[in-house]
């Protein structure tokens, strides 16, 4: 069956970061399924609402612009689809876009995160600026160590906000919580922090669409 | 949108730290926010155990749709934290609050726990504790919040006595709303606590505990129970007569977290007619009532299309016994299947189990059957009235596996009266022959073996069945029958799970237990028991020297043998069903005599005006 295939975007913030990746499946099925969109199902045994996630996000961290894939099987605006989504959506996950996919996942490349909260911004600055950075990283095949230096790129620094961009995506990815325990383990544990992912970019720091 | 702001700040800073916080912040798709200047009684409906059962529960899902249908009203939920969440409230000065506002729930008008299962009475303690109240009703002073139950457990409410302000007996449709709005007209003319309870005590189906004086003879039993200031001798439990007329949510609170029933449930019946004798629930929600199929189609359509759920059961004690039960399923089924909505059916019966309904049932997904036999022998069956034949059993068990299923799971119980070494070694028995039906079977998948696993546990008497006069057997006995059954079984692809024998004798002291039981849990809870439903945290040790502290014995409430002319300690509730009647089955089973169902005949358990009966 010809289908359209729809890239939406999304912000989830609030209440809803602390909404799993795992989890975040079964709320956007049940809004999707509520939202009466003619949505595409896998085939086979037991068919399944087609729903792909393209970057998992921490639980506790906020997104400003995730973004899902899915396949819709009539012909429905995107406008349409952004407004029927929104409302069956939990109050704290807000549509901001629906088009259609520009780039494909693995072009993920990089992602930028503000790191918001009562703290000594300049001093985390600094800590950024050190010649290597040299902290554990669990992999698939186990703890590894790895050095972040050369991964890190600050962006801005202002009173209690720090904005950096990562290496993002499914082969190679550095969580900001990586930095921020190595900067813990040295200076003891930040409270109250916020992570925001502001925006995923490919690797010519195009902003992903 | 009102949210309190100085628990989200502190719970903000350190909900990261403990496991699922999704739990504990609400924000789920379906929970109701009111502008609180616009509200006059606010409902903290409490379930004594963690979310992921609590909100599992069809009862609070009605009662909390039904109050925050009430413009003026607003109902919230709380439910037990996980020790790891309950350190860090403790720990940064949180009290138990409301998922929806996030404000403590001590500000609120009420208190309401739905009390399903006797081991989460420490829950309730430590709940009350959590809020920052007083765990003793009478140390608390002030109008509000009442602190009230509800549920199956109520039915003997002595043992929580001390602890609640009322308890409200049966269904609570018509009930919560009249208990709230005596608070609201009490709270408008500056009353009492006193006061209220007294105006409470005149709503049919409202028991203050506090309003009954209870004497003992020597021998430990009740002498006398004396109501005073006016309270009435016996409080009749409520029911709602006709269900299609009473409130059903049109939607639930969806949680983010996978729960323990993560679906839509429609209720198509309330009641039984089977009258399996050790049951409590098939006794105390008579008479059976039936919702009309328009009703339950209509009603399962909605759910499914504003909770977006994709699996919704048909729920009831036992829904295979709803009439036409086939064409209710074809024709629910028309809608589900083009909507990609899996049916399932919790509660079959043996006997009713049909290729159509396996038909119905299978159409998206297939798992493993659940069945429950409930004893090993016939003769122990017709003690029990579970009135099905082995005949029955093996010719659903092949109608399974015909249909594809390899796994089938058997619900027994072990200890039930007049048990011998027979009725046990029938178990494995059974079990042994379901696992032959399925190499009969000329169309079985080669190579696939089936699995039968036996689930067994403890008979517990329950107040208002016929078998509340009957002794729970003993833990040295417990054991050797289980190890009969283990000893029997050569066969591996019989398996054996059996519940903690220790769990199940205070199961059955604090069923039938009394208003003294209550000094127990109390110190039980002080001396740290708390989530003993759970096998790892509970301490039967810490239980046994609450026991002696008090100076009662578990055996005085469990192992033995009632007369019928003793005053039982619930004797001031009335939950429709005779006595007599009760007395009459309790002699009918020590005769193997089994008791129709309520359709083949009416067996006079006294509910009055029962409509099995107004069709005939």
């Amino acid at each position: 069956m010809p289908s359209v295939n729809t890239r939406v975007f999304f912000s989830k913030v609030g209440r809803a970061k602390y909404i799993s990746h795992l989890d975040l499946y079964g709320v956007f099925q049940r809004a999707v399924r509520t939202a009466q969109l003619p949505a595409w199902y896998t085939e086979g045994l037991s068919p399944r609402l087609y729903l792909q996630f393209m970057l998992p996000l921490s639980l506790g961290q906020e997104g400003l612009r995730e973004a899902m894939d899915m396949r819709l099987l009539r012909d429905i605006s995107f406008e349409e689809t952004k407004e029927r989504l929104s409302k069956a959506l939990p109050l704290d996950i807000c549509v901001t876009d629906v088009s259609a996919p520009v780039m494909k996942n693995t072009d993920i490349a990089f992602a930028e995160y503000e790191i918001k909260g009562n703290f000594d911004s300049d001093k985390l600055f600094e800590f950024c600026e050190r010649p290597s950075i040299i902290t554990e990283k669990k992999t698939k095949k186990g703890i590894s160590k790895i050095d972040l230096k050369p991964f890190i790129s600050v962006l801005g620094v202002d009173d209690g906000n720090l904005s950096i961009k990562l290496p993002a995506g499914n082969d190679f990815n550095i969580n900001p919580t990586l930095l921020l325990g190595a900067y813990e383990s040295e200076f003891g544990k930040l409270n109250g922090i916020k992570i925001i992912r502001t925006r995923i970019l490919n690797e010519k720091g195009e902003v992903f669409r | 949108m009102y949210r309190n702001r100085d628990y989200l700040e502190k719970l903000e800073s350190f909900l990261l730290d403990v496991e699922k916080p999704a739990r504990y912040i609400g924000g789920e798709p379906g929970s109701v926010i009111k502008d609180k200047e616009n509200v006059d009684i606010r409902f903290a409906f409490a379930f004594p155990d963690t979310y992921e059962i609590g909100m599992s529960h069809l009862g609070m899902k009605i009662l909390y749709g039904l109050k925050n249908a009430v413009a003026n009203y607003w109902c919230e939920r709380c439910f037990l934290p996980l020790p790891d969440m309950r350190e860090k409230m403790r720990e940064n000065g949180i009290e138990l609050y409301g998922l929806e506002s996030l404000d403590p729930i001590r500000e609120f008008d009420f208190l309401g726990f739905t009390i399903q299962y006797e081991m989460c009475y420490t829950n309730i303690l430590e709940m009350l504790d959590l809020a920052g109240l007083p765990v003793i009703a009478s140390e608390r002073t002030s109008l509000t919040p009442i602190v009230m139950g509800g549920g199956p457990c109520v039915c003997n409410a002595e043992p929580l006595a001390d602890f609640f302000d009322l308890f409200a007996i049966g269904e609570g449709e018509e009930l919560n709303l009249e208990i709230m709005r005596l608070m609201e007209k009490c709270k408008k003319e500056n009353r009492t606590k006193s006061e209220f309870l007294k105006m409470a005590s005149e709503i049919e189906g409202v028991y203050v505990p506090s309003l009954y004086d209870i004497s003992y003879n020597a021998d430990g039993t009740v002498s006398a129970i004396v109501p005073k200031n006016g309270a009435p001798e016996k409080v009749r439990k409520r029911i709602i007569s006709d269900l299609d007329k009473s409130y059903y949510p049109e939607n639930f609170v969806v949680p983010f977290v996978d729960i323990v029933h993560n679906r839509a449930v429609e209720e198509v019946m309330r009641g039984c007619i089977r009258g399996c004798r050790f049951c409590q629930a098939g006794f105390i929600y008579r008479p059976l009532r039936e919702k009309s199929r328009e009703t339950v189609i209509d009603q399962t359509i909605t759910l499914c299309k504003n909770t977006g759920y994709d699996e919704v059961s048909l729920s009831s004690l036992s829904t295979s016994d709803y009439t036409d039960i086939e064409g209710l399923l074809c024709d629910l089924n028309k809608w589900t299947a083009e909507n990609r909505v899996n049916l399932s059916l919790p509660s079959l019966r043996i006997d009713r189990f049909s290729e159509e309904i396996l038909n119905e049932i299978s159409s998206v997904k297939r798992s493993g059957l659940t069945f429950a036999p409930e004893a090993g022998t016939q003769r122990l069956r017709d003690v029990i009235n579970k009135n099905i034949r082995e005949e029955d059993v093996l010719n659903s068990v092949k109608i399974a596996f015909e249909g594809g299923y390899t796994a089938i799971k058997l619900y027994f119980m072990f200890g039930l009266p007049t048990e011998t070494d027979e009725d046990i070694i029938g178990i494995y028995n059974l079990a042994k022959e379901i696992v032959e039906q399925f190499y009969k079977n000329p169309n079985r998948q080669k190579g696939k073996a089936p699995s039968v696993s036996i689930s067994l546990s403890m008979f517990i008497p329950k107040p208002f069945t016929p078998f509340e006069f009957e002794p729970q057997i003993s833990g040295e006995e417990i054991n050797k029958r289980v190890k009969l059954l283990f000893d029997a079984r050569k066969d591996r692809k019989i398996s054996i799970s059996y519940s903690d024998s220790n769990l199940g004798l205070l199961e059955a002291v604090f069923a039938r237990g009394d208003r003294r039981v209550g000094k127990v849990i109390y110190t039980a809870w002080e001396n740290g028991c708390v989530m003993d439903g759970w096998n790892d945290c509970f301490s039967f040790e810490k239980w046994k020297a609450a026991f002696e502290e008090c100076g009662l014995s578990m055996e005085f409430y469990a192992n033995r043998r009632r007369s019928y002319d003793e005053i039982s300690p619930w004797s001031m509730i009335d939950m429709l069903v005779s006595k007599d009647f009760l007395i009459k089955e309790n002699k009918r089973a020590h005769l193997s005599e089994p008791t129709p169902n309520c359709r083949e005949q009416c067996s006079g358990c006294g509910v009055k005006d029962c409509p099995v009966h107004k069709k005939d």
